[in-house]
């Protein structure tokens, strides 16, 4: 199997070029993917917000940010920086400790999590084994985090949106986990590169959202749900609960949460993408066509392209999520907390479960497709 | 010493501090809540040690399970329960304290005795040597710790379905519903009056 | 055992029904993104005020007779009218006239009543101000005259929605001349005109 770009290798080769040692240069390597990925993943932000933003307000037929640069491209960094600029509140009787802690907590695991998002064979921070597993269980410190921040800030609609923010999550992890089983299942691996790798090959046709209809519903609505994200933004509803546990803050706390809950929405897409939507994978098999037309898969040029290629597709199919999230959210109303559940415990479990059967008898009857 | 193992002596020590700083919290804290919080950061540091070891899925099943599931019950326990109770002297403290030291140091003395006696020394099947750690896992489940795994798989389901007919306010006979007044002490202020309702409701369907 | 079945089928009936429903609230969502923007850009563009609005109080000191109508058919007795009798001449000498519009609802009493009309309605809205005491206008203040929206060069003037002509729904790029739909005060007052001497006619 061709293994593509190997940037790390032909970086370390350089610097060992010029006469450094192979533990300094590795040194220097190593924070260069993470600063990548903060960078990568704030700037990819930005871009959401400003989509958020502007689809909105085609959706209700207004114009939406307009003059901070051009088409208000800028208007999140403004709003980014005044939020940096702003005094930073604790309220008197918070604990400070934890009311700091809150943010932090929900916002890191989120950071970390783009560890294991491929963008090309090569392209990933570190292709772990345990890859999309990671991702649930950082996600799952994600209400730590969020029960801190509604607890200490010493206000009933914070604990409130706290206490919903966490059953939310807690509940919606479990579908969430049971539908990426099953994808498991078929690919045989938790890597997301192997599982990007078990869908390429067919093109378009060889994407998992065709073997597992029912489970990317599933994912998508407990993505959305583990985002809170409008149908299911009860934690932060604010007819009812003000801002929810966010509504004591103020300043860079309040961006952390801003960014958090936009970071998480970026990183759903980016792994609905990966899990069903064929990751980095272009409509057409680029590989096989290249062969027929005779180009040797180790061309530099076509290297080249096919990693671009795929960093644009994954952007691209994740970008395209983002929009059907925004639609979504002015499109469907906020479900009641008793429905959420509801929905979270008898509907998508027992749904999911079954999901998880059938692949696993369809991979015992069609090893073939299913991948045995 | 090359770059991996500084960074892995870095972050054995870091890991360290941080699980001993806050397990003493845990048990040193007068708030309950802090103790709460900091019993997450236990379960994240030794989640960080089972990274050092090479066990990354148990490292990654440890975050989720301890930290995203019990740790979470847990402050839901301590949020949504605001009994609220005076300490009163007990009568013999003194000997409580001296049991409860007795207790603890002799599971200290158990522990060390253990540490000190076990050959730790590393074979051939060291977790550095297992190429996917997931597959070693589930071989060992499925062969030489098939019982405990049932085991604990059985009592799960047994706690599964305890919950479920707990939830489940219809399955528990009509008797328990109407002592309402022990009831209450466990629940919140303004619930009560919805089991009342519940119970009543009950009656003209059986 | 046949109950169980039905209460599945109906339950996922229910469920692709719902399903169907968000596919149809999302095509109507959709379709919303490709109109154009409805929103009027507000320090840019202002809409014209139609000819009855109510906006700030006129008031034209010298006609004023301060007769005092304007206080009494005021629902809170809201201008103050300060004046003295000059005995020389045997007459109400206006000193001072004043209305507070951080308290004046904008029913138009007064002007509806003034006998001299010397108060009228204009169509400024912008009264926004950092001391609710600089909503308190004398007569001077009363006095001025508000700037019109098509004749301020920083603006774009744009026409209320009753004000477009027939089928159109977009006041951005009317034609100059565009008038809209129906008979203008003017037209039915020519109409009314020349229907005027037949009537004449006919009651002779």
């Amino acid at each position: 199997m061709n293994s593509g770009i190997d940037l790390q290798g032909s970086f370390v080769q350089t610097l060992q070029d010029f006469g450094l040692s192979i533990g300094l240069a590795k040194a220097i390597w190593l924070p260069l993917p993470m600063l990548l990925m903060i960078i990568g993943a704030t700037v990819g932000v930005l871009v959401v917000v400003w989509l958020e933003r502007k689809i909105s307000a085609a959706a209700q037929q207004r114009i939406g940010p307009e003059y901070a640069g051009p088409l208000g491209v800028l208007q999140p960094v403004a709003d980014g920086i005044k939020l940096v600029f702003k005094e930073d509140v604790i309220p008197a009787k918070a604990d400070p400790w934890l009311f700091t802690m809150g943010p932090v907590l929900v916002v890191v695991p989120v950071f970390l999590s783009y560890l294991i998002v491929p963008f090309g064979q090569n392209l990933v921070v570190t292709d772990l084994n345990v890859g999309i597993f990671l991702w649930i269980s950082l996600s799952s410190i994600a209400p730590i985090g969020l029960l801190m921040a509604g607890y200490a800030s010493n206000n009933k609609y914070s604990l409130l949106g706290g206490l919903r923010a966490a059953a939310q999550s807690i509940s919606y992890e479990i579908p969430l986990a049971l539908s990426v089983l099953a994808i498991v299942m078929m690919s045989n691996s938790l890597s997301t590169v192997d599982i990007v790798q078990q869908q390429s090959g067919y093109g378009i046709l060889g994407w998992n959202i065709w073997r597992q209809p029912v489970g990317f519903l599933i994912f998508w609505i407990a993505a959305l749900a583990e985002c809170e994200r409008l149908p299911f933004d009860l934690p932060e509803a604010e007819e009812e609960l003000v801002a929810g546990y966010q509504t004591e803050y103020a300043g860079m706390k309040f961006a952390l949460f801003y960014l958090g809950s936009y970071v998480n929405l970026v990183l759903s897409a980016l792994v609905f993408a990966v899990l069903y939507l064929g990751g980095w994978e272009f409509f057409i098999p680029l590989d096989h066509l290249a062969g027929w037309i005779g180009v040797p898969e180790t061309t530099p040029w076509l290297q080249v392209l096919t990693a671009s290629l795929g960093i644009i597709m994954t952007l691209v199919k994740a970008y395209f999520l983002v929009f059907i999230a925004v639609l979504l959210r002015w499109t469907v109303p906020r479900v009641r907390i008793d429905q959420l559940l509801d929905l979270g415990w008898k509907f998508l479990l027992p749904v999911s479960l079954a999901n998880l059967l059938i692949t696993a008898a369809l991979k015992l009857s069609f090893p073939i497709a299913f991948g045995g | 010493m090359n770059l991996a193992e500084g960074v892995q002596i870095v972050s054995f020590g870091i890991l360290g501090v941080m699980m001993i700083g806050t397990a003493l919290g845990v048990v040193l804290l007068p708030k309950i809540v802090h103790s709460a919080f900091l019993l997450a950061g236990v379960f994240i540091s030794i989640s960080g040690l089972y990274i050092l070891l090479n066990a990354d899925f148990v490292a990654a099943a440890q975050i989720l399970v301890y930290v995203g599931a019990v740790n979470v019950l847990i402050l839901f326990a301590i949020m949504l329960v605001n009994k609220q109770e005076d300490y009163a002297k007990l009568p013999g403290r003194l000997i409580r304290k001296v049991a409860t030291a007795v207790v603890c140091f002799g599971l200290f003395a158990l522990l060390g005795t253990m540490v000190l006696v076990t050959p730790w020394s590393l074979d051939s099947t060291s977790p550095a040597v297992v190429e996917n750690t997931v597959i070693a896992l589930g071989e060992h489940f499925f062969s030489d710790y098939l019982l405990p795994f049932e085991l604990a798989s059985v009592l799960l389901l047994m706690a599964m379905v305890g919950a479920i007919i707990l939830a489940r306010r219809d399955l528990i006979p009509e008797s328990l519903a109407t002592v309402d007044t022990i009831s209450t002490s466990l629940t919140l202020p303004e619930r009560p009056r919805e089991l009342a309702t519940l119970s009543s409701d009950n009656e003209p369907q059986n | 055992m046949f109950k169980i079945l039905k209460q599945v089928q109906d339950y996922a009936q229910e469920s692709w029904q719902a399903a169907k429903y968000i596919g149809q609230g999302l095509s109507v969502t959709f379709d919303h993104m490709q109109r154009r923007p409805v929103t009027v850009q507000y320090p840019y563009e202002k809409l014209v005020p139609s000819e009855r609005y109510r906006g700030r109080i006129h008031y034209e000191f010298d006609k004023c007779i301060a007769c005092e109508v304007c206080v009494r058919v005021c629902p809170i007795n809201l201008p103050v009218v300060d004046w003295e009798f000059d005995k020389k001449a045997k007459k109400k000498k206006l000193n001072h006239y004043s209305i507070d519009f951080g308290v004046c609802i904008f029913c138009g009493n007064c002007v509806e009543y003034c006998p001299t009309n010397c108060l009228s309605m204009t169509e400024e809205y912008e009264l926004a101000s950092y001391d609710r005491h600089e909503l308190n206008y004398d007569s001077v203040a009363l006095g001025r005259l508000p700037y019109k929206v098509t004749q301020d060069p920083m603006v774009t003037p744009l026409k209320e929605f009753a004000y477009l002509p027939k089928g159109e729904v977009e006041p951005h790029g009317l034609a100059k001349g565009a008038q809209r739909a129906g008979k203008r005060p003017e037209d039915i007052l020519q109409e009314i005109e020349a229907a005027k001497p037949k009537e004449e006619a006919k009651a002779e």
